[in-house]
């Protein structure tokens, strides 16, 4: 039986582990809170932006447009290609960090593209780290902070658009992991350049979870037709980028809402964890004081008999 | 008709209004309820949205400056992204 002191420090100390979990899972379950909220905010411009292009889909200069146009027709014969990855910075979250990572390396793997043709975009240390020590070349990397800007959305896909339409790379994606519920987040990809239509609706689509709190109201119905000015070459230039940047902003809020709901898991099953060997240690320690008590009365009475005797 | 300015991370403008100012790359324009559904870019400027108010017969007037963007009309109402 071990010493009644050592189970006593063993106990204390797994109080304080669970006391720290308990405040992580609430500190993750108000973050991933207001990052629902965020992307419900984002709504109205998705949807406009949508409904912009979705006008604008036959038009002439939509095929044509730089951002749009197809240089790759199998996408396995792409010789360059930009991912942007989205992690978080902070682990303890379950295997979010790697599913992303590790379905980013089976779509390089699945498109045969050696380490020297990709380049990597990474948001979040765990997507730097990982990409770093593989050798792909990461050009950019941001931390991924609480605090969205539309800043950063602005500034990633600025320079993804760049390279996409110098011909630097044929394709963009982006990899992320989308919120489903609370306990399902799924990785998921989707490219960004060249931009296409039915991917962007889907995305638009999946800005409202299926389930839970947050879940959609139907859409609104979209008007035919629209006058177009000054050109709809002019309103393409203008709309292409910003379809791009719903993409990131959304994936972004997606990353953010699966971190937090994942640690709030996470942190969560390591509480009752916590607390059941919290249980199982008391019982242990009232055992050994039981044992060691009827110990001492015997050693007294037989002393006391021994006297007699 | 319903008017919304919004950026990618926020809406600056949400509610309902009598007519809806903007610099547009063709000219400043007004847009009011029921207009034909309409895609315009926008120079930088500023919006104006005159709304109704309650016990009064004055409009009340909202300003917001924008640094250019995008303006979707439809029948029921307008959306600027910025």
């Amino acid at each position: 039986m071990a010493g009644l002191k050592a189970i006593k420090t063993k106990i204390r100390s797994i109080q304080k582990t669970e006391k720290v979990t308990k405040a992580m899972e609430a500190v993750s379950a108000a973050k991933m809170r207001k990052a629902q909220v965020r992307a419900l905010a984002g709504r109205p411009y998705a949807r406009a932006a949508v409904a912009i292009l979705s006008r604008l889909s036959g038009a002439q200069a939509l095929s044509n447009h730089p951002l749009v146009r197809v240089r790759v027709t199998d996408p396995a014969s792409a010789t360059r290609a930009l991912y942007i990855v989205l992690t978080s910075d902070k682990g303890l979250a379950g295997a979010l960090n790697s599913a992303v990572l590790r379905a980013t390396e089976r779509d390089i793997r699945a498109n045969g593209l050696q380490t020297s043709q990709v380049s990597v975009i990474a948001v979040g240390r765990k997507a730097n780290d990982f990409f770093t020590a593989r050798g792909y070349a990461v050009e950019v990397y941001h931390p991924n902070t609480d605090t969205l800007t539309s800043e950063l959305v602005d500034e990633i896909v600025l320079e993804a658009a760049n390279r996409f339409s110098t011909g630097v790379v044929d394709e963009v994606k982006i990899v992320y992991q989308q919120f489903i519920t609370t306990f399902e987040q799924r990785p998921t990809m989707h490219t960004v350049f060249p931009l296409s239509l039915p991917e962007l609706q889907q995305v638009v689509k999946d800005i409202i979870p299926a389930r839970g709190a947050f879940s959609a109201p139907a859409a609104e119905d979209e008007p035919r037709a629209y006058e177009v000015e000054p050109s709809e070459g002019a309103v393409l230039d203008l709309v292409l980028p910003k379809l791009a940047s719903i993409f990131v902003y959304h994936a972004l809020l997606e990353t953010q809402a699966s971190e937090h709901s994942a640690r709030m898991v996470s942190m969560k099953s390591a509480t009752d964890k916590a607390g059941e060997m919290e249980h199982g240690l008391t019982l242990q320690f009232n055992k050994a004081r039981q044992a060691a008590i009827t110990r001492e009365v015997s050693e007294i009475t037989g002393g006391m008999e021994a006297m007699a005797g | 008709m319903k008017v919304i300015i919004a950026k990618v991370d926020e809406t600056l403008f949400s509610g309902d209004a009598v007519s809806l100012t903007v610099p547009g790359s063709e000219g400043e324009m007004t847009v009011l309820g029921e207009h034909e559904p309409l895609v315009t870019t926008l120079r930088p400027g500023v919006a104006i949205i005159r709304s109704t108010q309650e016990g009064s017969s004055e409009f009340a007037v909202r300003e917001v400056a924008i640094p250019g963007g995008l303006l979707e009309v439809r029948r029921d109402g307008a959306t600027i992204i910025l």
